[in-house]
């Protein structure tokens, strides 16, 4: 197996490079760029980026590991990372949380046996003022109820 | 740079200005522990150990990250110092197994040394409190990782990164999660990686070929010089004689030597060691027949006598007072002195670094002595004698003898010779440095000088 | 002081219908301090931004002009401008709302900022969760370079200047500045050993300015206005407003900006409509998770400025309060603030990587009620032995919540201890 930037994402690598006074400063735009285009990040795609930056692959792996949002592992098509610090909390998560395992049927850290979703707690997604909040894949769901999520979840299905 | 003076513990010391207030410290023995800074590697500030306590400073600093200036007041054993790095020691311990009894690493561990010098307090946590992680790592090039183990200083990260420039190793993931690897599927592959070995300041990294082996605390460490090749890397050969057995090498470490080979050596020269005591010629031999030394002598001597074209090869790994001695000899009975350096040379193992292209450790006395490098015979040799030269067998002669280190010999007689490692002795290396080695492994055989002055004994 | 009328300087356009547009943004005033801009020099507007006492709003609330002055203005290297833009401290979310509300706000600031330090780049580092928002932010920047406010040549003043939005990836400690660069680089966020002397920040050993979002875009009230009018708000030492947050118990929860000084109840009262369901207040975390917890005591002594708040053991850090009523157990929200910290920890240097996870792990066992009374005890140690000896501050804040819960509301974690142990 190998990883190839499609031709858009190609393109957008020129451009880039030429933002940065180095090569090495495009790892995490790469790294995205990657997660985009195959849903997560593989070695391949890892492989690939170390040619493109110039630098060693374990740089870029480590790099990987580093954030929390990069994933290296294929996950469910809807991930919800449910916000789980303190002012969430405070505005009873928790209830939240219960209502997402009921109706999915999962703990945190599964995905449905569909590949629908996975679940995931994640730490302060800086929404406080309108919390509890959740983010799935990339738009947050703001000022969630026990009965707003589901409602959520069963429009997804 | 100028020299100012310091204030250490109430006693002035003269630096450098701007220099490393760490390498003052170690420079003077004044007790400082560190995980993470090495003087090859540089300071990265991560492991908190080496705090000091500055005149006017609020707060402990670092020595790592303290730069000398002109009186500076200095103390590294105050309540308050010693109080901050027992707490900091005890945040490396709370996640590390305790299983020294089972470590290589035990008595010459950092973590056990400075538990013992520094901190001495009683465990809070429970084992099954810790965070557990890979035992058995199996990292490549004889490299065991033991995550439980490992500080984190990164002391091996930094060699891959910015010793070795290969990069295979690196510190994955976050916070108490982070941890020494290499990208799955991928090993630590490159000529010097056993440095990450020593360097290592406790048992997260040790040598699958010295793992159990050998409790360090039973080995005498003798300073020598590596054979490999022509730099002449200092080395310590580690080595034990156990109870009813033969004094037996374990390993071979790097021995610091700023003007050659700095705090390192090859994976080649530091393996060596095993070629040192395998296949090895212990017995004198007339036509596969056991004699004995004075015998032996006889026949040499008969055999010079009965010769008139008579060849000496001699081996670039010898000793110069090896060398100088068959020099003597060669010139005593008219024979030709030769060293063909060609079968040396291997322009693949060398490197820009610490190998040299010539795999032999006294290249430099051969070319001092002016001895024929490039031989090659077309007359008739009546007489071969070959001081363990690797080229022997291309040579042709009516008769041979050959001194050896090693088993296999074709000559009619052949007699044994001690390894390096087994007699005193000095070498030049490439940069034209002398240096000497000193007999580590106890042996019956008699050396070179010996047999050459016991000769002209028996020719007299 | 009571809050009278509402003082915006930053948050002015934000009830604005399409107000993250350019003619809607244009429309309202964004832009105007462009024409007095280019009539001033580097050393004018660094004067300039000095004299406001303009303090940096990510949390540290250090003067923003002195920061700016140790830029190397005859440096033949290129400088660089890194806006901080990766809001990640609990309680803390007003960035975003200048990047999804008033983005040409922010672009106007970097304009008058990268003019001021001779800089032609600017990297605005979005923390990788504000996608949506960055979004936003991306398509102001296309209508600036479409408009020529940004580019080769911006405003025909012959003046270059790139702004690119820079993406993380989840990380809370890259909000620390030095970490901030290290991934801007493309590295693992690692806070930097911090220099010996006062000096610039260095992004590929290129002299670098790191300032927050919300500092960024009050520089053009300054650069248009002068900086008496800026003093104007506030108070002498703490001066112009903040965009001051709350989230928790509290009625109306969000983003206020308010001037400097007024005090917190007032504040909470007046923005936030007051404690949810009536309930009475036990404590607020003034300003980010980081920073001391206050006793509803000290929260009827708390002013919103930098002097008052120091003088309560406190800081002001980012503004973002987080209330909790009468109701709230104390162990429960330490215990979530400290998996924050162990989950957020860098890692790099021992005491932070050992110690998150092991008060982590003490509070863990309180609250399973297998925890003895010395564990408290311990707790505080380690704490004591975060604070002062890392490589960045991130441990000595940790060390901070955790005095600040335990120490003032000792007796409820007591409660949890089990003194049958052996």
């Amino acid at each position: 197996m190998s990883f190839n930037f499609n031709d858009d994402n190609l393109e957008k690598i020129e451009l880039l490079k030429s933002k940065y006074p180095k090569v090495q400063a495009l790892s995490l735009p790469l790294l995205w760029m990657a997660q985009y285009q195959d849903g997560f990040i593989s070695l391949e795609a890892i492989q690939e980026i170390a040619k493109i930056c110039e630098t060693p692959m374990m740089e870029i792996y480590k790099v990987s590991t580093f954030y929390s949002m990069f994933n290296l592992q294929k996950l469910g098509k809807y991930h919800i990372q449910l916000c789980k610090t303190l002012s969430c909390k405070l505005c009873n998560k928790d209830d939240v949380l219960k209502s997402i395992q009921n109706e999915l049927n999962i703990q945190v850290g599964e995905s449905t046996s569909d590949g629908l979703f996975t679940l995931s707690q994640v730490e302060c997604l800086g929404s406080c003022g309108t919390s509890p909040v959740m983010q799935l894949n990339e738009t947050y769901y703001e000022n969630l109820t026990p009965i707003s999520i589901v409602e959520i979840l069963k429009a997804l299905k | 740079m100028s020299l100012v003076t310091v204030n250490i513990d109430d006693k002035s010391y003269e630096a450098k200005e701007n220099s490393l207030l760490i390498d003052l410290l170690i420079l003077h023995d004044i007790k400082v522990p560190y995980f993470c800074y090495h003087e090859s590697l540089g300071a990265d500030g991560n492991c908190r150990m080496c705090m000091v306590e500055i005149e006017g400073k609020k707060r402990p600093q670092i020595a790592c990250d303290t730069f000398v200036s002109d009186g500076m007041s200095i103390q590294t054993a105050s309540e308050k110092i010693s109080s901050v790095r027992k707490r900091i020691l005890e945040l490396e311990l709370i996640n590390h197994p305790v299983d020294c009894p089972i470590c290589d690493q035990a008595g010459e561990c950092k973590l056990q040394d400075y538990y013992m010098d520094f901190g001495l307090y009683d465990s809070n946590i429970d084992m099954k409190e810790k965070v557990h992680n890979k035992k058995h790592i199996a990292l490549g090039s004889s490299v065991i990782l033991d995550r439980e183990r490992c500080v984190l200083c990164t002391r091996c990260v930094r060699f891959t990164s910015n010793i070795t420039k290969s990069g295979e190793l690196g510190v994955i993931n976050r916070g108490d999660k982070a941890c020494i690897s290499t990208v799955p599927g991928m090993k630590l592959d490159n000529p010097y990686a056993m440095n990450v070995v020593d360097l290592c300041p406790v048992g997260a990294l040790t040598s699958k070929e010295f793992r159990f082996a050998q409790r360090v605390w039973f080995l005498k460490s003798t300073p020598s010089i590596c054979h490999g090749c022509s730099t002449g890397c200092n080395i310590f050969i580690d080595h034990n004689q156990e109870k009813y057995k033969e004094d037996k090498i374990y390993r071979i470490r790097p021995r610091k030597n700023r003007e050659v080979n700095g705090d390192f050596i090859c994976d080649y020269g530091r393996l060596s060691y095993k070629n040192l005591q395998e296949n090895r010629q212990q017995e004198l031999l007339n036509k596969s027949n056991v004699i004995s030394y004075e015998d032996a002598l006889l026949e040499l001597n008969s055999k010079i006598s009965g010769s008139k074209n008579i060849v000496i090869l001699v081996d670039a790994n010898l000793y110069n007072e090896d060398i100088a001695a068959i020099s003597n000899f060669s010139q005593k009975i008219g024979a030709k002195l030769v060293c063909p350096t060609e079968c040396y040379f291997d322009d693949s193992f060398g490197d820009d670094w610490l190998k040299s292209d010539y795999k032999c450790a006294n290249l430099q006395a051969i070319k001092n002595y002016k001895i024929d490098s490039l031989f090659s015979s077309d007359q008739q040799i009546d007489l071969l004698i070959n001081f363990n030269h690797p080229s022997f067998s291309k040579f042709s002669s009516k008769q041979s003898v050959e001194f050896s280190t090693h088993k296999g010999s074709s000559a009619e007689l052949v007699l044994a010779i001690p390894a390096y490692s087994e007699y005193s002795g000095t070498t030049i290396n490439d940069a034209n440095i002398e240096q000497y080695s000193q007999k580590a492994i106890t042996t019956d055989v008699a050396t070179i000088s010996e047999y050459l002055s016991d000769l002209s004994k028996v020719a007299l | 002081m009571i809050i009278l009328e509402d003082k915006k300087i930053v948050s002015s356009k934000f009830h604005i219908e399409n107000s993250h547009t350019l003619s809607v943004a244009k429309e309202h005033g964004t832009y105007s301090s462009i024409e007095r801009l280019f009539t001033l020099s580097s050393e004018e507007i660094i004067a300039i931004i000095k004299e406001s006492h303009l303090r940096g709003k990510g949390g540290g609330g250090a003067p923003a002009g002195n920061k700016w002055a140790l830029m190397p203005l005859g440096e033949l290297k290129p400088s660089f401008l890194a806006v901080n833009c990766d809001e990640s401290e609990p309680g803390t979310f007003k960035d975003r709302e200048i990047i999804s509300k008033d983005p040409h706000l922010l672009i106007e600031g970097i304009i008058c900022t990268c003019f001021a330090i001779k800089s032609h780049t600017a990297y605005i580092y979005v923390r990788g969760e504000y996608k949506e928002f960055s979004n936003i932010l991306q398509s102001a920047i296309d209508e600036a370079y479409e408009a020529g406010y940004l580019g080769e040549n911006i405003f025909n003043k012959g003046y270059k200047l790139d702004v690119i939005v820079h993406r993380g990836a989840g990380a809370y400690i890259c909000g620390e500045k030095s970490a901030l660069l290290e991934s801007l680089e493309g590295k693992r966020g690692h806070p930097r050993v911090k220099p010996h002397q006062q000096e610039c920040e260095w992004y590929f050993d290129n002299p670098t300015l790191v300032n927050n979002v919300e500092t960024i875009a009050s520089v053009p009230f300054i650069v248009k206005n002068g900086a008496d009018a800026y003093k104007e708000f506030g108070t002498s030492s703490s001066p112009g407003t903040l965009l001051f947050a709350m989230s928790g118990h509290v009625n109306k929860p969000g983003v206020y900006e308010s001037e400097f000084g007024i005090c917190m109840m007032d504040y909470i009262n007046h923005y936030g409509g007051g404690i949810k369901n009536g309930k009475k207040l036990k404590a607020i975390i003034p300003g980010g998770a980081s920073t001391k917890i206050l006793t509803a005591d000290e929260v009827g002594l708390a002013k919103l400025d930098y002097e008052t708040m120091k003088a309560l053991g406190s800081s002001l850090g980012t503004g973002g309060m987080i209330v909790m009523d009468e109701d709230t157990n104390m162990v429960e929200a330490l215990k979530n603030l400290l998996e924050f910290y162990h989950h957020e920890s860098c890692g790099q240097c021992t005491p932070c990587r050992e110690g998150t996870g092991w008060v982590d792990t003490i509070m863990q066992n309180l609250l399973d009620g297998v925890a003895r009374g010395e564990d408290i005890e311990k707790i505080l140690e380690i704490s004591k032995t975060m604070n002062g000896q890392t490589i960045c501050v991130f441990a000595p804040a940790v060390s901070d919540v955790i005095d600040g819960f335990i120490t003032k509301f000792r007796s409820e974690f007591e409660s949890y201890v089990r003194e049958d142990l052996t």
